[in-house]
């Protein structure tokens, strides 16, 4: 009697060792969940604080003797980067006809990408394969030059006191107006119409501070790339975007329904960044500019790659040096 | 008499006693005669069997229920989840190396397989909204659904920029990958993961130990009676055999044994099920999705350029789950060499080399979508093992449902007629 029961019992056992083995180990959701990165905020705008200075486009006299390409002066940093076989600089990808990457081509080109061409050509004798270029967003421009990631920004980084502090600047090589661009059925004309409504500018970028310093100041929006504040145009969700006219003329270039207007809030003068630690390759960038002025060269990329829609007279004032 | 209950103490429980009294009462009179005796062991018999009919019924058909809504109910569910949640990062890999093709077209077989993957993931989208239960699936779900024409206009915004060879087509590939890895897929995840509990739900119950415990207990319930009252009834009749009882004891006995090896049997099959099925479809899902995740983000990086802030983070961590997590030791070779190409395309953009990144590209993407081919395949194979482990499940309980009770009631009119010669021959 006793034995069918046991018998049973231990089948029992046996039934419940198997119901043991049922274990799951939620492959999927643990490694989705790992996944799981905080969102992305854009960066704010670090606060300005006003810093003045005497002189703020000059810059450092170029040698008295440009050095041959090819045979860069023994412990320069241009030897360095001849040394090393390329220059390589930080640009911009998104900005047409400045520094942008061209769908057609899958190449970075542009007005600041030929510059950056020339200073190769200066360094090298031949640009071809002597340069090479990394794309930046704007807080990323000058602690990537101080930290050696890159030789040189030509990203249109606008000169300002506050940036002289942290690195050195070559000469101005194009001068900007900072202004408003909006939808063509906008009623606005000028930015006091847009006095406390939403406008775009890249964010961590001197338009932002332009815009907060001004008497009726409108809501400053940050996006990371200044491509994001087209976008957020067209869909509505910015009512202006306000940054130098060079990038607004390429963004009207991208979409025909959109308009300029108002005066200038602000000049825009564009440098070259470069570490403080090369005092020796800002004085060399700028004789590359020098030259590149006088004979003609600077002329010839504006008229390739901005003139069409910037006008035939740039307005380039002229180089001022200092020490 | 209620009046004076009233009065007096609480009269229910003194019915009650009084009731139960009489019942003891009437069973103290019949344990004084033996027809008395034989009496109340028949009745201790006959509900002993129904006992056993009516509990092992249950738990046969708690397993039988369970192993059905596994195999077609939420076992195809998860499935879809992940279906859609893979469509969706395939999809989002695709037209972000897409539309890095070089000269501003997007490559006819990126096209291709973007819109299948839409359809992949709207397919899922629609079987999910039909058949998941909750409330809180349904609400995730309408949110894809919400937001998935978004997104598909933001890339469509993207491609016609890009086909003018606008660079703000890059602004609108970003915000649509923003829009899927931030809100549609952790929507999906959320019913993912609600799916995934449900099948675990179906997982728990249908190898549950408390089942088999119930078992036990009606096999004891229907056969600890009859196995007492045999001897009790050899004693008293001073016969060695009762036929009918016997049988009894052998059609429950059998029918116990059977219950016990089809629901251990059923119960081993669910869990193959598991191991060798589901768990394989989520871990090789997982790596798939994760690979999708890797191209897109890789791709993103290039089209963001400058973008420091998510897309290479997002990256890293994709990489640190494959190469790290517990997916990596699961992982085929073919993940090494992805890898290695994908750093070395990351390598030639962080070095200033993005053309020759973007040259590069299509190399791994051709890598990333063998390997996503080896993945499918697989999880084909591992379905397959799903379907035939649980339909052996199912097929365990076979006829079950039929034999118990039927057993049970032949058992307590076996023992009903066994029981009965007895106390006739004291009329």
């Amino acid at each position: 009697m006793s034995r069918p029961i046991r018998h049973l019992l231990s089948l029992a056992v046996v039934a419940l060792a198997v119901a043991g083995c049922g274990t799951s180990d939620h492959a999927m959701h643990l490694a989705l969940a790992a996944l799981e990165t905080p969102t992305p905020t854009s960066p704010a705008s670090p606060a300005s604080k006003p810093v003045t200075c005497t002189n703020l486009t000059s810059s450092l006299r170029p040698p008295a003797t440009m050095p041959v390409p090819g045979a860069m002066p023994q412990g320069s940093f241009m030897r360095a980067i001849q040394r090393r076989g390329y220059l390589i600089a930080g640009v911009s990808a998104g900005a047409l006809d400045l520094g942008y990457l061209n769908p057609a081509t899958g190449q970075i080109e542009g007005f600041e990408i030929d510059l950056v061409r020339e200073l190769a050509r200066a360094i090298f004798g031949n640009p071809t394969g002597h340069y090479r270029l990394l794309a930046l967003s704007v807080p990323q421009r000058i602690p990537f030059v101080n930290a050696g990631k890159v030789d040189i920004v030509v990203d249109a980084v606008t000169i300002t006191c506050a940036r002289k502090q942290q690195v050195d600047f070559s000469t101005v090589y194009y001068d900007a107006q900072q202004r408003v661009l909006v939808l063509s059925s906008s009623h606005a004309t000028s930015i006091r119409d847009l006095a406390g409504r939403p406008v775009c500018a890249a964010a961590g970028s001197t338009s932002i501070d332009v815009m907060q310093s001004l008497p009726d100041p409108p809501k400053p929006v940050g996006l990371p790339l200044g491509a994001d504040c087209l976008a957020a145009l067209q869909e509505g969700t910015v009512s202006a975007i306000s940054t130098d006219d060079s990038i607004l003329l390429g963004f009207k270039a991208q979409d025909p329904n959109t308009k300029l207007i108002g005066q200038s809030l602000a000049d825009v003068p564009y440098g070259m960044a470069i570490s403080k630690a090369h005092p020796e390759f800002v004085r060399f960038v700028n004789g590359v500019l020098a030259d590149l002025r006088a004979d003609g060269t600077w002329r010839r990329l504006y008229d390739n790659w901005l003139g069409h829609i910037r006008g035939a007279n740039p307005r380039l004032p002229p180089a001022q040096y200092a020490g | 008499m209620e009046a004076a209950g009233i009065a007096a103490a609480p009269p229910t429980p003194r019915r009650r006693r009084a009731r139960a009294g009489s019942a003891l009462q009437w069973v103290r009179e019949r344990l004084t005669t033996t027809p008395g005796r034989l009496v109340l062991t028949s009745i201790v018999v006959v509900v002993g069997a129904a006992c056993f009919g009516i509990i092992a019924t249950g738990a046969e058909q708690s397993r039988e229920r369970t192993v059905s809504a596994a195999r077609t109910a939420t076992e195809p569910l998860l499935v879809n989840a992940v279906n859609l949640y893979a469509g969706l990062s395939d999809a989002n890999a695709t037209v972000a190396t897409g539309l890095l093709g070089i000269g501003g077209l997007e490559p006819q077989a990126a096209r291709n397989r973007y819109l299948q993957d839409l359809d992949r993931a709207t397919g899922a989208l629609t079987a999910l909204t039909r058949g998941a239960g909750t409330a809180s699936a349904q609400a995730s779900l309408g949110a894809i659904a919400d937001d998935l024409p978004l997104y598909s206009g933001l890339v469509e915004t993207a491609r016609t920029n890009n086909l003018q060879d606008f660079p703000v087509g890059a602004a609108y590939i970003r915000q649509a990958a923003t829009l899927l890895n931030q809100t549609i897929l952790r929507a999906a995840d959320r019913v993912y993961a609600i799916e995934a509990g449900r099948l675990y739900g179906d997982y728990r119950t249908g190898t549950s130990s408390a089942t088999l415990v119930a078992l036990g207990a009606a096999i004891a319930l229907g056969l600890v009676p009859l196995l007492l009252a045999q001897p009790y009834v050899t004693r008293i009749s001073h016969r060695v055999l009762n036929v009918p009882m016997l049988a009894a004891t052998f059609v429950l006995a059998g029918v116990s044994v059977w219950a016990l090896f089809a629901l251990t049997s059923e119960q081993r099959s669910l869990a193959a099920a598991q191991r060798d099925g589901s768990d394989v479809v989520e871990a090789r899902s997982a790596a798939d999705i994760l690979l999708s995740r890797a191209q897109g983000d890789l791709s993103l990086t290039l089209v963001n350029r400058g973008t420091d802030i998510s897309d290479p983070l997002d990256f890293a961590a994709v990489l640190r789950v494959l190469t790290t997590g517990e997916l990596a030791p699961r992982l085929n070779a073919g993940f090494a060499s992805y890898w290695a190409a994908a750093k070395y395309v990351q390598g030639l953009e962080g070095g200033g080399q993005l053309e020759a990144a973007i040259r590069q590209l299509p190399a791994v993407a051709a890598v990333s979508q063998r390997l996503d081919r080896d993945l499918r395949e697989e999880i084909a194979v591992a379905q397959d093992r799903f379907d035939h482990a649980t339909a052996d499940a199912a097929s365990a309980l076979d006829g079950l449902w039929l034999a118990i009770p039927l057993a049970a009631v032949l058992a307590a009119v076996l023992a009903l007629l066994g029981l009965r010669q007895r106390i006739n021959e004291y009329r």
